[in-house]
């Protein structure tokens, strides 16, 4: 079996906690912080921490504003982070292809 | 075994898509009009003396149509105005999830117009059971929707369970139950009062797709 795809796939996206996220933002222009906790089930600290590591690899880009007077911070895909979403998608892919018995 | 996690990662991201997709929806004008419709049409039901079970209950199912009708045509609207499909892959699984429970109380309803009761509580017991089908329906819905629209299907279930304990408790000879007009009354309220509230609740708390 051709390993190089495997070697290929995105550490950062790679993830179990990280994946999801991206999978959600990838369907929608933005989702909001308390959007993606809800959809995810996942605690606070543990979103951030996935998001934080998302920013900084350029992936996903945080917005922070008001609406009616609260804070809503704003989660999206940057083109670069749709790029490499699509890029890991197309390499699974590539996997399952590989990997079934040849006709 | 290679190929079963990278299978598994792309129905995840292909759920986890058509979750978002689905999760954009405005749900707070189907919510309003939906609840007005339904306080109206408990308030009409009322005036006009609904008696008969069998006037009860065709009623009714046809107070659910038109919410039905209504529901589409509002989704479908904001479908059009937002250039996407109206019958993506997402609203056809909740239209799969809600067909079980909805197709129940429609049987339900038969049965009962068919059987034509003469006790009261008999044909009142059918409120609680279509409002305990409806949260089952919303409930199962939810799986693709806020968390908010499962714990209103919650509330359809835990007020049709204590809405039947009551009828179930108090149907001794001594104590009068209520009468049909009055269920059209109850139904108006837990039905249309209920999504009317959610409905007002949804409008000052849904994001709005232009607000950054």
């Amino acid at each position: 079996m051709n390993t190089k795809p495997f070697l290929q796939l995105d550490r950062v996206i790679h993830e179990k906690g990280r994946l999801p996220i991206l999978s959600l933002l990838a369907a929608s222009p933005e989702l909001s912080f308390t959007d993606l906790r809800g959809l995810l089930n996942m605690t606070d600290g543990n979103l951030s921490m996935h998001i934080k590591t998302l920013r900084e690899a350029g992936l996903v880009s945080v917005t922070k504003s008001f609406q009616r007077r609260r804070p809503l911070t704003t989660c999206a895909l940057t083109p670069a982070g749709r790029k490499a979403f699509a890029a890991y998608i197309d390499l699974l892919e590539e996997i399952v292809r590989q990997a079934r018995p040849k006709q | 075994m290679r190929n079963n996690w990278a299978e598994e990662n792309l129905h995840v991201i292909r759920v986890l898509m058509e979750c978002s997709a689905i999760y954009r929806r405005a749900l707070a004008p189907v919510m309003g009009v939906v609840g007005v419709t339904g306080l109206a049409a408990g308030a009409l039901g009322a005036a006009m003396n609904l008696e008969t079970p069998r006037l009860f209950i065709g009623y009714w199912v046809a107070v659910a149509l038109v919410c039905l009708t209504q529901a589409f045509f509002i989704i479908r609207r904001q479908a059009l105005k937002q250039l996407e499909p109206f019958w993506t892959p997402p609203a056809r699984r909740v239209a799969q999830a809600l067909a079980p429970a909805f197709f129940a109380g429609l049987v339900m309803g038969i049965v009962f117009w068919l059987v034509n009761p003469a006790e009261p509580l008999t044909l009142l017991l059918l409120v609680p059971v279509w409002m305990i089908l409806y949260g089952l329906a919303l409930h199962a819905a939810g799986f693709f929707m806020p968390r908010g629209f499962r714990l209103f299907g919650w509330g359809f279930i835990v007020c049709g369970l204590a809405v039947a304990a009551y009828l179930i408790c108090v149907s001794r000879p001594d104590i009068s139950l209520p009468n049909v007009p009055f269920a059209n009354l109850g139904m108006g309220a837990f039905f249309g009062g209920a999504h009317t509230a959610y409905g007002l609740y949804l409008h000052f708390t849904e994001k709005r797709p232009d607000v950054a």
